[in-house]
Formats: structure tokens, C-alpha cells, sequence
């Protein structure tokens, strides 16, 4: 290809990416303006740098209690990642080595997942969960958003498994280590990336839930950031400038988990049980 | 295998199956039996106190409100899918080609789909705002618009105001599939066509497509279902107004549930939610399998 080509290749790109990227950028320089200039009818799209400032960010902590609920969200997306990834490597490992019914069953499993809104199962949940009296704790929360990452990550874990050749596991057997050890001392450590993607996997998801926490907790003190944005837009006057804010805060963690999820997401390792 | 007995298999299965029960046999068997079972209770165990009939059914079809969320959907997933498809086979193309920042950027192009629907949400709201919007201020600037139009707010575009976001947020996925699609398709199929003087448009139409047709129509099924399923979106910028002009089956099942504590009614809608997915499904499964046989 020649030099000019590429060039415009780039180009295109980085017009694509400017276009898709702006939503992301403007609440990134909303956040770090002052209201005079955000508040106006006819905004700048590039800013001075003298003009930057955190003013908002600090107006947001000091005004509603978002350290607490990025503690609240820290501690369901922890709880329910750590839940979550170590059910689904035991079911992943079991449905790639061991020939059961429940093989076939998995896709479909994940398939009828694939078709219940959140909205709905959150009704079943909320009746339970009132039932057993787990409404309004935060451990319901921590069940309910690693109940829904379960499906998706077994799979994935079935299919990094599937990736590790059986004869390695087999000579750790022959050599003397038991059925667990032979997992636990060879094929996890091999598992590690699948291991990374699950659990980044689960944890992108649980940090989103606005469905689960917005109805299975009522008391402030448990509320998650996703909660705590959305009492922002029940304000008269709505302080974009604040809500940005805690949005870029929000946005942060899975910015970079994005960036460590995104090559195992295009390796293609995931084929077949794409994520969505 | 040796020295592993069957038991051992479902033993490590075990806790997977009770987390596949809890989220979806018990949702699908509670929300049937609540969707015959008529008036108000909380309290699973006494569920069967209720009259049992069809009654919820009866309501939901006798609706105008629920013929009008049906339409509300199926408008949302179709103004949703179309735009999302071309965005995302375009990016998709460029991304295939090999330039320096590739990597970089193709995060960036992809990043939308990790963004939680709250943010979106947000973000969306701002940029569209009335007064204030950056949107509405570009679009008077260049003079196609004189009034402070609230998107969300108005009747007439308040859907189109939530597709956009959910467009935005359903786009990458495409990407990522249709990639992975066309980076499976030999180099040398192109190399040969060149030589035999195929046109740029030929190529596409004889080569690139066949070889990403399959994984299109899996995306573009997988993506339907997450916006029969998507909620956030629509639920915090419109919450189904203005006027139901928004309210698809997923927010009018949760405002039924959770606002009117209606939740037979909720869960009919649910059933007929899921009847929607299941055809579609059916119907797609024929096309997927035309594919390949």
C-alpha cells in the first residue's frame, strides 16, 4: 500500500473515532469547566487550558456522598467478580473435561439468558429476595449481580479450557497429582488470561447494574454510583457540571478494564458466545 | 479419564447450576405462575391464595397501552439495529486495514460498548439538551434549527432521542464481530480478484460478503435481543414518556411491577416479551441455517 493511502486510512479513522469518541469527550470537558461556560447557549468545543478546573468535582463530593456509594459499588462489583469467576471456572472446567448432558444444555442456557430483560428478572428477584429477607442488603446485591454474570462466564471459561490440551493434565496425573491437583497446579495457572477476561468480563457488568440496585436496595447509605447519578437528574436544575463529574469518576475503572478486556475480546477467543 | 469419576464433574458443575436455576428457571417458572394468578401480593408463599386464570392475559391484550408498547419495540429494535449494522460494518472495514495506531484506535472505536447504560444515559441527556445541548447549539449555529427543541422532552423525537444513545452503545458489537469475521477471510481470495480485474465494489459483493454473512446475521440477532432486553437507557432519559411516546415491553413491564405493583400484569407483559424473542429467534435460526446448507 502506499504512504498516501495509509495516511488517509488513519485519517478516516481518526474522524470515525472523533465522531464516536465526542460523547465521551464532552462529558470529560463539562466536567473540568466552570458552570459559566458550560451554562452557555453557545459552548466551546476547545477550551483554553487556563480554563480548566476541578471546581465541579469537588462541588460533587462535597455535595452528595459519592465516596460512599463508589465504596457501595466497589464492594458489590468485588463480591459479586469473585463469586462469579470462581463458579464459573469450576462449571467452565467441568463442562470442558467431563462429557455430561449438561453440555448441551449450557448453550442453551445462555441463549434463554439472552432473552429475559432485566426488568423482568428483577421482579422473581425482589420477591425472593423480600421473601428471604435479603432486600435492602447489600449481600443481595452481591448475589444477584453475580448470578447474572454466571452463563456468560462459564462459557467463556469453557472455551479457555477447551484451548488447554487434555495430555497436559493427563502426564500431571500419570506423574502422580490427583484430578484437583492436576487443575489446580497445571491447568489454572495455563487458564490465567481466560481467568483475566472472566473476571473483567463480570466486573464491567456488576459496576453497570443500575436495574438490580435501583430496586433491590432502597436506604441511601447502600446506594451505587449508578443510583447515585440518577438522583442527580431528579433536581429542578440539574447540575450537569456535578453529574459529569461523577460520571468521568464512574467511567474511569472501566476505561481500564476496557483496555485490558479489549484484545482478548478481538483475539477471537470468544467466538461463538460473543458478548452481549 | 483417569482417576476421575463421573460425580465429580457435576460436583464441579454444581454451583453453576444453582446460579443458571436462581436466574433463570426460577425467574421463568415464577413470572409464569404470577402471570395467572390475579391481584396484588408480595409474598411468594402465599402465591397460590390468589385466583388462578387468565385474567392478567386478558388485560394486557384488551390494552391499547400494550399494542402501542409493542410498536414502541419494534420500532426502537429496528431504529436501532439498521443504523448500528452500517456504523459498525464501516468501522469494521477500516479497522481490518492495516495502519499505524490501528491498535489504539480500534479501543477507542470499540470502547461504547463497555460505557454502563447509566453514563450513556447522562451523557446523552446533556448533549441533547434543550437549552443548553451542544447539539442544539451546533444545529443553530449552522441554522437548521430556530427553537430550543427538548429532544427528550417532545413527543415527535423523543424516540429518536433514545435511539441515538442505543445506537451508540449497540454499534461495537458489530464491529467486533464483523472483524473477527472479516480477518478469517484469506488474503488470497482479494489477491486473485484483483488479478482477474474485479472492481473494489465486486470484491465486497463476491468475497468480503459471503465471508461475514453468517456472523452478520448471529450479531445482528444477538444485538436485537440486547435491545428487546435494554432498559437503562430508555428508562432514565424518558422513563417511557413523554405520553408513552417511549415506553417499549422492557420499561412498561418494570412501571407496571415497580411503580403500580401490578405484578401479574408485569409478568404477562414479561411472557409476551419473551414470546417476541422466541419468534425471533425461531425465525432466525431458518435464516442461520440457509447459511450453511
Amino acid at each position: 500500500m502506499t504512504r498516501s493511502r495509509q495516511w488517509l486510512l488513519v485519517l478516516a479513522a481518526l474522524a470515525i473515532a472523533t465522531v464516536v469518541l465526542f460523547p465521551i469527550y464532552w462529558m470529560l470537558l463539562t466536567s473540568v469547566l466552570p458552570s459559566e461556560l458550560t451554562r452557555s447557549r453557545s459552548p466551546v468545543l476547545l477550551p483554553e487550558l487556563s480554563a480548566l478546573s476541578f471546581d465541579a468535582f469537588a462541588a460533587a463530593l462535597e455535595r452528595k456522598p459519592v465516596l460512599l456509594w463508589l465504596g457501595n459499588s466497589a464492594i458489590v462489583t468485588i463480591g459479586a467478580t469473585l463469586i462469579s469467576v470462581v463458579i464459573s471456572t469450576l462449571g467452565g472446567y467441568s463442562l470442558s473435561r467431563f462429557r455430561s448432558r449438561a453440555q448441551q444444555g449450557a448453550g442453551f442456557a445462555l441463549l434463554v439468558s439472552k432473552m429475559l430483560p432485566s426488568s423482568l428478572i428483577v421482579i422473581p428477584f425482589f420477591i425472593a429476595f423480600s421473601t428471604f429477607g435479603l432486600i435492602d442488603n447489600r449481600w443481595g446485591l452481591v448475589l444477584a449481580n453475580a448470578a447474572v454474570g454466571v452463563p456468560f462466564a462459564t462459557w467463556l471459561m469453557k472455551g479457555f479450557f477447551d484451548g488447554i490440551p487434555r495430555e497436559i493434565e493427563l502426564a500431571a496425573m500419570l506423574d502422580g497429582c490427583s484430578g484437583m491437583q492436576a487443575m489446580w497446579y497445571v491447568v489454572l495457572p495455563l487458564a490465567k488470561p481466560g481467568l483475566a477476561a472472566c473476571a473483567i468480563y463480570v466486573a464491567i457488568v456488576a459496576w453497570s447494574d443500575f436495574v438490580f440496585a435501583r430496586t433491590l436496595v432502597s436506604s441511601p447509605d447502600l446506594w451505587t454510583l449508578t443510583v447515585g447519578m440518577q438522583s442527580f437528574l431528579g433536581e429542578y436544575l440539574v447540575d450537569w457540571s456535578s453529574l459529569m463529574a461523577v460520571g468521568v469518576l464512574s467511567l474511569a475503572p472501566v476505561f481500564v478494564l476496557f483496555l485490558l478486556l479489549e484484545p482478548f475480546l478481538v483475539s477471537g477467543m470468544t467466538q461463538g458466545a460473543v458478548a452481549n | 479419564m483417569i482417576g476421575r469419576p463421573r460425580w465429580v464433574g457435576y460436583a464441579l458443575l454444581a454451583p453453576a447450576l444453582v446460579a443458571v436455576g436462581f436466574l433463570i428457571l426460577y425467574p421463568l417458572y415464577l413470572v409464569l405462575a404470577l402471570s395467572f394468578r390475579q391481584g396484588k401480593t408480595l409474598n411468594v408463599l402465599r402465591l397460590a391464595e390468589l385466583p388462578f386464570g387468565p385474567g392478567n392475559y386478558r388485560t394486557i391484550f384488551a390494552s391499547d397501552a400494550t399494542w402501542h408498547s409493542v410498536f414502541v419495540t419494534v420500532v426502537y429494535l429496528a431504529g436501532t439495529i439498521a443504523p448500528a449494522f452500517l456504523i459498525g460494518l464501516g468501522a469494521a472495514l477500516l479497522l481490518n486495514r492495516a495502519f499505524p495506531g490501528r491498535r489504539w484506535l480500534r479501543s477507542f472505536i470499540l470502547l461504547p460498548w463497555a460505557v454502563p447504560g447509566v453514563i450513556v444515559s447522562i451523557v446523552f441527556l446533556w448533549l441533547l439538551d434543550g437549552s443548553f445541548g451542544v447539539v442544539n447549539a451546533l444545529l443553530r449555529q449552522a441554522g437548521w434549527l430556530a427553537t430550543d427543541l427538548a429532544w427528550f422532552a417532545n413527543e415527535d423525537t423523543a424516540l429518536a432521542a433514545v435511539i441515538v444513545p442505543t445506537v451508540w452503545k449497540a454499534y461495537p458489537f458489530f464491529t467486533l464481530t464483523l472483524l473477527a469475521a472479516l480477518q478469517s477471510i484469506p488474503s488470497s481470495l482479494y489477491e486473485a480478484a484483483v488479478v482477474d480485474g474485479a472492481t473494489r465494489w465486486q470484491s465486497f459483493r463476491y468475497i468480503t460478503w459471503p465471508g461475514i454473512r453468517a456472523s452478520a446475521a448471529l450479531a445482528a440477532i444477538l444485538n436485537t435481543l440486547w435491545a428487546l432486553r435494554e432498559f437503562d437507557i430508555v428508562y432514565l432519559t424518558t422513563g417511557g414518556g413523554p405520553d408513552r411516546a417511549t415506553e417499549t415491553l422492557a420499561v412498561r413491564i418494570y412501571q407496571e411491577a415497580f411503580a403500580f405493583f401490578r405484578m401479574g400484569t408485569a409478568s404477562a407483559l414479561g411472557v409476551l416479551t419473551m414470546g417476541m424473542a422466541i419468534l425471533l429467534v425461531l425465525m432466525s435460526i431458518r435464516s442461520i441455517r440457509r447459511e450453511y446448507f
